[in-house]
Order: C-alpha cells, then structure tokens, then sequence
C-alpha cells in the first residue's frame, strides 16, 4: 500500500519537473547579466508597463467580481423568466475569445461601424469619436470584463447552488433582506469561490497579448514582444517575463492567504442544493433587464455582428481547406485537453492525500506555467525541444539514418506546451471537485483495505466525474482559443482556427476573420452547453 | 542516487516514445527518408517556406507554382519575429527553405543572425534592381509599398503639405494621426530616418509628431484613414497598400472613407518618400535550395509580379511589370534612396527613441 503511494508520488514529481522544464530555462537565463536595453527598459518604460498592467488587472478583477458574484447569486437565489436559460446563457460569453470581442466592438462602435454609419446615413447625425473610443484602457477593462466574467460567475454559482442553501435559508429565515443576506452572508461564504475564479480572470488578462496589441495600450506581455522582437533582445523579454512572474506569484501567495484555512467541505453526502425563489413586481423586471442587458452585451451583440460579417464573406472563405482548419483546432485541444486532465487528476490526487507540504508545493508550481506568457512558454518549450532532439539526432546518426527534427517539428512540441501553458486550469477545476468531497470518502475506502489506486478509480474518480468534465471542457475551449503558443509552435501546413483568425485581424480584414471565429465561438459555445447539461445532471 | 537512476530512466522512456511518435508522423508527410536518403535529398518535390505574409493571393501563387512545376510548397505562417526566433534555434537542422515577409529590416536582421545564404541567380539579378536586394545577395525584394501621407481633400490643400518633417510643424498640432511604435511599419520609417538624418534629428522628429499628434496611437492603418474622416485629425501616415485595399473593400462605408482622402507621396524635392518592400531570402541550412531558388525565381517573373501588384495594390520590383492602374493613378513619386539594410541595421535605436519620446 505504502509503495502504491509512492507512485503516484513518483508520478507527480516526474510531471512536475517536466513541467517546469521549461520555465527552468527561462529562469536561467533571468540571472543573467542585464544589459543596455534593460537599463532602458526600466528608465523609460517599466514604470508605465506596471501602471497599465496593474490599472487593467485591478478594474478587471473589480468589475468581474460585480458582475459575476451578483449575476452567480441572482440566479442561483431567484426565479425570473427565462431562468433555465440565463442559467447556462450567461457562461457563454467565455465562448468569445476577448481578441475577437475586441475585434467586434471595434468594428461595432468605429467610423464604418454600423452604429455610426446608422447614425449618419439614416439621420443625419455626426458624432464626437470621443463617445465611440474603445481603443483605450476603459475600453481594454469593458472587453476583458464582458469575456471573462464568466469564470467568476460559474465557480462562484456551483458553489453556491451546491454549498450554501442552508447558510442562505437560515438568513432567509432570520428575517434578512436579500440585499443584506448577500452583502453578510453570500459574498462572506463563497470567498474562496470568488478568489478561484477572479484569479482565473487575472491571469488571462496578464496573458492577453491580442486584446492590448490591437488597442495599443502598454503592458508587460506587449513588453515582453517589444523587447524579444523590436529590440532583438530575448534576454530583456526574460526578464520581463520574470518579473511578471514574480508579480504573480505573489498574487498566487495572497489568493492563498485570503482563501484562508478554510475547507468549506461537507461531511455528509446530504447536500441540499439552493432553492431558488420566484420574483415578483419590479424586482422580477431589475432582474430580468440586468440578464437581459449582460447577455446581449458579452454575447448576443457581437455574435450579432459577426454573424452579419460571415453573410459578408463566407463564399470567399470556405473552402475545403476550411474544414481542416476545424479538424486540426479540434484535434489538438481535444488531445491536450486529454492529457492534462490526467496529469491534473494524478498530481491532484497526490496532493490532497500527502499529508505534508511537498504536495502542496507540486500542487502550486503546476499551476504556474499559467502565469508565464505563451510565448515564453514556448520559446522554453522550444529550446528542450531542440536539445532533446539534439540527442536524438545523435541517435539517428548513429542508427545511420537522416537526421531531422523530429520532436521539435512534430505535433508533439505543440501539444506538450499547451500541456504546461493551462494544466492549472484543469488542476483547479480538478482540485475544487476534491475539495468539495472531503477526503472522507477516501478514508473510509482505505480503512476497508482498498488501495490508493483502486480507491482512486472506485470512489474519488466518480465523485468528481462533474469537476473532471467541467475541467476537460475549459482547458478544450481554452487550447482553441489560444494563440501565440500556437503561431509559435505549429509544424508546418498546420493551422488552427485561431491562428487563421489572428492573420486576418492582424492584416486588418476583420470582415474575413469573421468565419474562423464564428467556428471558434460556436464550439466553444456547445462545449460549454453540454459542460452545463453534464453539470446539471450531477447529482447533488 | 537511486532517485537520479529512476529519473534517468523516465528520461529515456519518454525519449523512446517521442522518437517512435516523431517516426510516425514524419514517415507519412516529409519525405521516405529510409530508403535511398542521399537521392531524395536534392529534388523531394518540396519546398518549405516560412512566411508572415498571409494573403489568399500568396497561397494561390504557391498553388500555381506547383502546378508548373510539380514541387509542393510548404508553408509555416506566423509573425516575422517569432519565425527568426524560430529558425535562429532550430539551426542546421531546420526544415525551412525560404524566409518570406513585409519589412526589410527583418531581412536584414535574418542575415545580421546568419540565418540566410547568399544565390547567384542571373535570373535574380535582372528581374529585380539592386537596390531592392542584399548586396551579398541573401535577401530579394518581390514587392513594395510606400509609407504615404493621407489627407482630406476638403480639408486639407495639397499645397499645403511637403516632407514627413514639415509634419512636426505647429500648424499639424493635435491633426496627425499614426499608429503605434509597436508597428513594424514605423518602426522602419524611423530607422530610415536615422540612416538619412542622424539620430537626433529622428529623434527630434518622432518628439514633433507626439506632440502634433490627433490622438493616443491606436488601431491599424486603415484606422487612422477613418480618423481622419471623422474628423479627429487632418493626415494620416499610413501604407499606399492599405489605402488601396480600402478603395476595393466590400464594406461600401470603407470604400466611401478612401474616397474622401487623398495620397500624397512626401518628401519629393528632398530625400524621397520612405518605402519597404516583402521579400524572400533562402535559409543557411536549406535543404531544398534548388527548389526554393526556383520558387524565388518563379516569384520575380513578370507574370508573378502581375498578379502580386493587381490583387494586392503593391508595387512589383520587377521593371518589366506596371503598377495596377489604381496605383497609376496616384501617380509616379521619388523614393528614399537607401540601401534597405539600414532599416533592420537602425530598428533597435527606433525603438528607443520611440520610447524616449513616450511614442505609445
């Protein structure tokens, strides 16, 4: 039994290393000496990089947290119309990749977009560019906020509908307002909650490269291309890349502390999910109008828009090679999204048994390779690529034969850097769904003399069937969304849909990146569809 | 000690599996590499290219080629930068033949990295002037595109305006309109300057245009077209192809913006107006270099370079070729005369002073 142990501990730390492989090798490099640039670096441009970055991730975070704890607890507390559908209605905004919702409200609210063109033609009116400006660092919170607001509201509406009913119904029954049940009771409980999913929300917006490109606002991941690219200067990238990294690290630390000790899980399987109440009157309509306005926003108006830009285009577009645009997107997130979900499940596993703190410490340094840019993940990526394959053509030399790069032109590189890039999205989603068990079950499992192993596939696998799908689901819509680890990385003749998208935004055809990311959206939104059907169907 | 053993082995094992995955994959697409390796070498009947262009007319010339010639064309798209970094680390064993994009000083700085080699090709050396190649040969421009001011025929009198300089006069304060230093684009456009003028006078100049500015840099090149229109500046510095693409859009509100603007081609009674070009160098360690030579041939032939200035509004560098006639209409300018090197020489110090002059 003890030996069993050890392999899932053996296991852990050998996925570990290999994730951070890579970032190992950027750090490496970060104690190198600094140079020229990076003295200019931080006389002209630091202080501006960390002010925009900060500004952006702060109201980012604020506004998330609003939008999706308020709309998480209205629809897990109230009945309105039309409830079944704001339910799973609302996470689809995560469908749109905030690029592309860049991309739409640009081309929505710009000169030639059709509010103004509206405006002009049909009554006469020329307006002040100044109320139509997105390009700015409002306008970067408003895209970054509508897109991703939905991570706080789905971790923080399980929790809720699964956890709270009975802390909610006794402050019901005490005679507390909604209002107030909300400000002393909900937003208190499903802290934990709260910080899980608005660090989520951090992280991405650290990560945006598209969104802050294309509306020319500084921050470090355009730093980090500024100095690798327009100064030639990879070592300037790496250090900003690491101090970025530290930047979030400590964020990682404080989500900790804040999350505190607590372990908000139960001890009996008797758990009641949250009734929700029928509305009545004109909160029934605040309501209502506040679901209204939140979904048309992050979804209905810029799927609108792009579905009118597909009419415009897609006879040019779709071709045969189109469908394997589809193929490859579909391909590589579903193997990726495979293969973190294991590597998730066994460290997570691991950690939640091992009593002391070495798994906690796997548990944590798995998750960073989300703080690190994709592009810097995957030059480190790149360069263990190419010395492994160093050796391997050493290898083929030997056996005789061609040498080529085998690894670092393969599949293989791609996939294993999306592995690195987002396995804390699936270890979180994973490790929520353990937590919420409780290590009772597990325990009692292993006092009737089951091994950890066959526990794990007996009664921990099952209990969290629903985290593993929700996990799987994410890190799927998160790979086909992603970017500059792919345009980095794809072997040759190999694109995805996003890759497709960006070429176009990028060569200013708006019009014609609308059909990749309709696909893109449209998968994303059925896989979060049957994400919601599976979740649902849970029992509770 | 015994933990090193178990990792070691762990080591192999995943070695072993990404070999046997690396077979695989590369039995069924690159070439039959067991049988008869030396043959095959020379003439796989392929060609792969690294490019950060990605216009549909690009891939359908690739599929002509093909069609003439039987070798397939293989393309890896990405940005400029990141394809260097790419090829810089994947050294001698590369797969790439031929690095294509937009802007000079990424050529150059491919060479500057010992990433290209040089070609003697006669038929290179009459299909595109000198100026627009690398002197030893390691990169050929295929098309060009000039750096044009735009402005307002309503608002704005041509007589009124001259050089990019006179631009930083105080008459343009708060009317000109320009993207941001992370652009490639002007990134050149200043380092030409430091080639021409010097250092402190592109400085000086990249300080008068923030100061002259209509707004934060924002959005692309057609953006700033729209800026224009909607009256937030009087000229905008934009890209002769752009404008074009604007002018054929199928969005009819873009086309009714071009239509309020006009080009003007700066600078000609001085240095000229600035001008970058796409181009193609074939890699250091190609393996397919006769085919990749044969593509860049195929690239600057009359009939290519007819087909890349009428679908794309570039100019061809190939003498022999005419502009499309929407470019013949802005009529004939002077260009910079600058060896195109220089823009990749000078990009660092442009960024720099981009960012000393808080160019956002």
């Amino acid at each position: 039994m003890r030996s069993q142990f050890n392999s899932w501990a053996l296991l852990s730390v050998i996925f570990s290393i290999l994730i951070l492989l890579p970032a190992l090798l950027i750090m490496v490099q970060l104690f190198a000496e600094s140079n020229e640039n990076w003295e200019h670096i931080k006389e002209f441009m630091l202080k501006n990089y960390i002010v925009n970055s900060v500004t952006l991730v702060s109201f980012t975070g604020l506004f998330t947290v609003l939008i999706g704890v308020s709309a998480a607890w209205l629809v897990s507390a109230y009945k309105v119309p039309m409830h079944r559908f704001f339910k799973w209605g609302l996470i689809l905004p995560l469908a749109i990749p905030p690029y592309i919702g860049a991309y739409t409200y640009h081309g929505i609210l710009n000169y030639t977009g059709v509010i103004q063109t509206t405006l002009r033609n049909q009554f006469g009116i020329k307006v002040d560019q100044k109320f139509f400006d997105i390009m700015n660092i409002p306008g970067a919170v408003f895209i970054f906020t509508m897109f991703l607001y939905p991570y706080v509201y789905i971790i923080t509406r399980s929790f809720l509908e699964n956890q709270s009913s009975s802390l909610i119904e006794n402050a019901r029954l005490l005679g507390k307002g909604s209002f107030m049940t909300f400000i002393q009771v909900v937003l208190p409980v499903s802290r934990a909650a709260i910080v899980g999913g608005v660090s989520l929300v951090i992280l991405e917006v650290f990560n945006d490269y598209g969104v802050v490109k294309y509306f020319g606002i500084q921050t470090f991941s355009t730093a980090i291309f500024q100095a690798w690219f327009g100064m030639g200067d990879i070592y300037s990238a790496i250090k900003l890349a690491g101090t970025l990294m530290l930047i979030v690290i400590l964020i990682l630390i404080l989500e900790k502390v804040i999350r505190g000790r607590k372990q908000y899980s139960y001890s009996t399987s008797k758990v009641r999910p949250l009734e929700p109440k029928e509305l009545k009157g004109w909160k029934k309509y605040a309501v209502l109008s506040f679901f209204i306005s939140l979904f048309a926003l992050a979804f209905g108006i810029p799927f609108i828009q792009l579905l009118h830009w597909v009419y415009m285009t897609y006879d040019v577009i779709l071709s045969a090679t189109f469908a394997d645009l589809i193929w490859n997107s579909v391909f590589v997130a579903g193997i990726g999204s495979v293969l973190i979900i294991i590597v998730a499940l066994i460290i997570a596993n691991f950690s939640r048994l091992s009593k002391g703190w070495g798994g906690k410490v796997f548990s944590k340094i798995t998750v960073l390779g989300y703080s690190i840019p994709g592009a810097v993940i995957a030059i480190g990526v790149l360069t263990l690529f190419l010395s492994l394959d160093e050796k391997v053509i050493t290898l083929y030399e030997w056996l005789g034969l061609e040498p080529t790069l085998v690894l670092s032109l393969s599949i293989s590189m791609l996939i294993f850097a999306y592995v690195v890039r987002f396995l804390a999205v699936g270890f979180n989603s994973i490790e929520s769904g353990f937590d919420k068990v409780g290590t009772v079950f597990t325990e009692a499992s292993r006092t009737l003399g089951m091994s950890v192993t066959k526990t794990f596939f007996k009664v921990d696998i099952k209990m969290i069937k629903g985290a593993i799908a929700g996990g799987f689901i994410l890190v799927f819509v998160d790979i086909l969304k992603e970017l500059p680890l792919t345009l980095i990385l794809q072997p040759f003749n190999f694109y995805t849909l996003a890759t497709k998208t960006f070429q176009y935004a990028s060569d200013e055809r708006i019009h014609e990146a609308s059909v990749s990311s309709m696909v893109i959206i449209c998968i994303s939104a059925l896989s979060i569809f049957f994400l919601h059907r599976v979740l649902e169907k849970e029992p509770k | 000690m015994l933990k090193k053993n178990i990792f070691t082995a762990f080591v192999m094992v995943v070695l072993a599996a990404l070999v046997l995955a690396g077979c695989g994959k590369s039995n069924e697409g690159a070439s039959s590499s067991n049988n008869d390796a030396k043959k095959e070498d020379k003439k796989s009947g392929e060609v792969n290219l690294y490019t950060s262009r990605h216009y549909d007319v690009d891939d359908k010339i690739f599929a002509d080629f093909t069609k003439e010639t039987g070798i397939k064309v293989n393309l890896i798209k990405g940005e400029e930068d990141e394809l260097i970094e790419r090829l810089s680390r994947e050294g001698k064993a590369t797969k790439g033949d031929l690095f294509f994009t937009s802007d000079a000083g990424r050529l150059h700085w491919a060479k500057d990295k010992d990433l290209l080699q040089s070609v003697e090709s006669d038929t290179l050396n009459k299909n595109i002037p000198e100026n627009l190649r690398d002197k030893d040969n390691e990169w050929f421009g295929l098309t060009k595109r000039a750096r044009v001011i735009v402005y307002d025929k309503k608002k704005v009198d041509q007589s009124e305006l001259s050089t990019y300089e006179a631009l930083t006069e105080d008459k343009w304060k708060g009317k000109v309109l320009i993207r941001s230093s992370e652009n490639i684009y002007n990134q050149s456009l200043v380092s030409s300057f430091i080639a021409l003028n010097g250092k402190d006078e592109a400085k000086k100049w990249a300080e008068g245009i923030v100061n002259n500015m209509a707004r934060d840099p924002q959005g692309g090149d057609r953006d700033q077209a729209k800026g224009i229109v909607a009256g937030e500046g009087d000229v905008a510095i934009m890209n002769s192809y752009y404008f074009g693409q604007m002018l054929n859009s199928e969005d009819p509100e873009e086309v009714k913006v071009a239509k309020q603007l006009s080009v003007f081609f700066p600078n000609q009674e001085t240095t000229g107006t600035h001008i970058n070009i796409s181009g193609i160098g074939v890699t250091k360690h190609a393996k397919n270099k006769e085919n990749a030579i044969e593509l860049v041939e195929y690239l600057s032939s009359p009939k290519v370079q007819k087909v890349f200035a009428e679908a794309n509004y570039e100019y061809p560098v190939n003498k022999e070729v005419e502009p499309s006639e929407l470019l013949k209409s802005w009529g004939n300018f002077k260009e910079q005369d600058l060896n195109l090197s220089k823009l990749g020489e000078n990009n660092a110090d442009a960024v720099k002073i981009m960012n000393e002059v808080s160019w956002k």
